[in-house]
């Protein structure tokens, strides 16, 4: 059952998502319902191609769901156009994915202030944005490694400076993907203590999309989808009340 | 929208990071621009020194060619006299009006030049001084046979021998100082001289005219007799009024005023020649009105003019034949420029292309990190106009210091003619902006549809990419 709060982070109705047309078309999400307050931390866990990355992009607004209701920190992606997507992303909304995705040109320094490329102002011009960089940088325990190249990391240290680039505009909600996914289980450890550190101190809401039990089991709350599907807490899917009416 | 700064150092890193694609898509945009501003430059540099040496606003009227005569070559001269002259000042667009007379009479030239007797029939011409005022030899290019009457004559003679000052002569009928009559000479002339007749002779190439003057001795050297009334065509029958006799001339250097072919004197002294040998009829028509306009656009309507109103015609300008044979030419080579550019722009484009594939992921995690649509199509074609600025620079300089070399070679392994300009290529600013403002265009005009592809591309669907 969704949660129903008046001012959830996360608020999606009925979502449906399916790729391909015609008779190769295959749905991924079906009717998927869900909300994600203030604060939490919620794990979306299931098996692979069961719809939870593409779940994790339609509440980051990097895809579009098919019908269905999204609302992300009081933006209606409905009406909200690209530039008001665009700007949410930038001020409020942190990404981390499984493979980094730091730009190997620019150091790490360089990587980290890029969100500041994209907004609309930044506090404190060029400078503001470096000493906010070093910040998070620090924040994350990386400062001396501010100028080297991503290439010169280890994989936990990567993760590391993807973490500082989400926190850069000190966002509301982090959507992770698979944060863990390619790190070894120290570093992956590591890594979930800081995202731990992170929502206790700062009070940031994650939804963090992984297989891994170590993973979840941090999580506040976890989210189990299958086949598009969000399973209730006997392990059966909500939709299916929905399939039977349909 | 990002600001323009923050683009530019995103647009700055990512070219630093593609050098190589960046230097494959400007190759093509260098060579085109450089050729396109180097053909612009050779053919306004060209353009230039043919309309100084034939200006266009400047036109020449001349009697219509009668049907006999005219097919001889010859033209009848009887209609241009001072009443023709006076109603051609008066007309609109009109600002000077300057009459040429011929010397109608035969007369003989004798130069002594490098110890070798030059002797030749002379063809000449005079033109009111006024009009060389603004020349470098327009103060010496004077009447002074209208200035010497009235004034006590300077004698000269046999016995006992008086000289006469520099740079007059005796006349040997009354023993009475002159001052040489001034001449002047076209480039054509020189340029015929150094062409077709010191090579054949052994004589040396005259070069600067100023130079020439100096190394001769100076002006006192720079004389010539001329036999009036005197010629080496035997078959010449002319019934001339008066007797042969021997005058001297001071050749006083070059002048574009100057008859194409002969030597150019004060009117007045072939007015005076040309009675004193043929009557006052041949001393009141003129040979041709030289008629400078307010423009070249007036030249049409006072064509059309002439020819309805006064039964005259324009003699065929050079300048324009030059100057739209020149017009040709540079729009073939600028056609050529632009099909370079074109093809280079197709390359940028295709370049681009493939860079948008293979930054598909790059493009989706700018999209996660707050980039919207009009910021990526902003990077691409941000670098695509760096593309274009950058190619546009080169191109400005390959143009400049190609016509630099072009310019060198030219004074090494030309001989130093009159007609030769100090540069074939006028770089004039407007010429090198151009080029500029093309090469960024043509590069933005390469760089849109990838741009807008890029822009449009799904984010979730481009992060996927491995």
């Amino acid at each position: 059952m969704a949660i129903q709060s008046p001012n959830p982070v996360v608020r999606l109705r009925d979502v449906h998502k399916a790729y391909g047309s015609g008779a190769g078309r295959t749905p991924v999400l079906r009717g998927v319902s869900l909300e994600v307050q203030s604060g939490e931390v919620v794990a979306l866990v299931g098996q692979s191609g069961s719809g939870k990355s593409t779940l994790l992009n339609i509440v980051g607004g990097l895809d579009d769901a098919d019908s269905g209701g999204v609302e992300v920190l009081g933006v209606d992606y409905a009406v909200a156009r690209d530039a008001a997507l665009s700007r949410l992303r930038n001020d409020r909304i942190g990404f981390v994915f499984q493979f980094f995705n730091l730009l190997d040109h620019m150091d790490c320094l360089a990587n980290v202030i890029l969100p500041a490329s994209f907004a609309r102002e930044t506090r404190g011009g060029p400078r503001g944005a470096i000493e906010r960089g070093r910040a998070v940088l620090d924040r994350v325990g990386l400062t001396e490694l501010a100028h080297r190249r991503p290439s010169e990391l280890s994989g936990g240290q990567k993760q590391r400076v993807a973490i500082a680039r989400a926190l850069f505009h000190s966002p509301e909600l982090l959507l992770c993907d698979e944060p863990t996914g390619n790190l070894d289980t120290d570093t992956g450890r590591e890594v979930i203590e800081l995202f731990t550190d992170i929502n206790r101190k700062d009070g940031v809401t994650l939804l963090i999309v992984t297989h891994e039990e170590r993973v979840s089991s941090t999580a506040g709350r976890v989210i189990r989808i299958s086949d598009g599907c969000i399973l209730d807490g006997d392990g059966q899917a909500e939709a299916r009340a929905e399939e039977r009416s349909a | 929208m990002m600001s323009p700064g923050r683009l530019a150092r995103l647009v700055g890193h990512n070219a630093i990071r593609n050098r190589r694609h960046f230097a494959l898509s400007a190759f093509g945009i260098v060579v085109g621009i450089a050729a396109f501003i180097f053909f612009l430059a050779l053919s306004m540099g060209v353009r230039g020194w043919v309309l100084e040496l034939f200006p266009i606003d400047q036109v020449e009227v001349i009697a219509p060619r009668t049907s006999l005569i005219g097919s001889l070559g010859m033209e009848s001269q009887a209609d241009l006299n001072d009443a023709v002259a006076a109603k051609i000042r008066e007309h609109d667009g009109v600002r000077a009006v300057v009459p040429r007379m011929s010397i109608a009479f035969p007369a003989l030239g004798v130069w002594w030049y490098q110890d070798t007797k030059l002797k030749f029939d002379v063809v000449g011409d005079g033109i009111n001084p006024t009009y060389l005022a603004d020349e470098p030899q327009g103060a010496l290019f004077r009447d002074y046979e209208a200035e010497e009457k009235g004034k006590p004559a300077v004698q000269c003679g046999p016995a006992p021998k008086l000289f006469c000052p520099d740079l007059n002569y005796c006349d040997t009928r009354n023993n009475t100082c002159h001052h040489r009559v001034p001449m002047l000479v076209s480039r054509k002339l020189v340029e015929i001289y150094n062409t077709q007749f010191a090579k054949s002779r052994g004589l040396p190439v005259i070069g600067a005219m100023e130079e020439f003057i100096v190394q001769r001795g100076g002006l006192s050297k720079m004389r010539l007799h001329l036999d009036l009334g005197a010629t080496m065509i035997e078959a010449t029958t002319s019934t001339l009024r008066g007797p042969p006799r021997r005058i001297e001339g001071v050749l006083l250097g070059i002048s574009d005023k100057a008859i194409p072919i002969g030597v150019t004197v004060p009117i007045g002294y072939v007015e005076r020649w040309n009675r004193e040998y043929l009557g006052d009829e041949a001393a009141s028509t003129y040979s041709s009105i030289v008629v400078q306009l307010d423009g070249k656009d007036q030249v049409g309507p006072f064509a059309s003019w002439v020819e309805k109103q006064l039964g005259l015609r324009l003699q065929d300008s050079q300048g324009q034949q030059f100057a739209t044979v020149i017009f040709v030419v540079t729009l073939f080579f600028l056609l050529i420029s632009f099909c370079i550019v074109t093809i280079s722009a197709i390359n940028i484009a295709h370049n681009f292309f493939m860079q948008v594939s293979e930054r598909r992921r790059e493009i989706g995690l700018l999209r996660a990190l707050g980039a919207s649509q009009a910021d990526i199509r902003g990077v691409f074609l941000g670098e695509a106009a760096l593309i274009g600025l950058v190619a546009g620079v080169v191109g400005m300089g390959a143009a400049v210091a190609t016509g630099t070399a072009v310019n060198l070679l030219a004074r090494q392994f030309l001989p130093d003619l009159p007609f030769q300009p100090a540069s074939f290529f006028a770089f004039e600013w407007w010429i090198l902006a151009g080029g500029l403002v093309f090469s960024v265009l043509f590069c933005l005009l390469g760089g849109f549809l990838p741009a807008r592809k890029a822009a449009r591309m799904a984010p979730a669907q481009a992060l996927a990419q491995q």
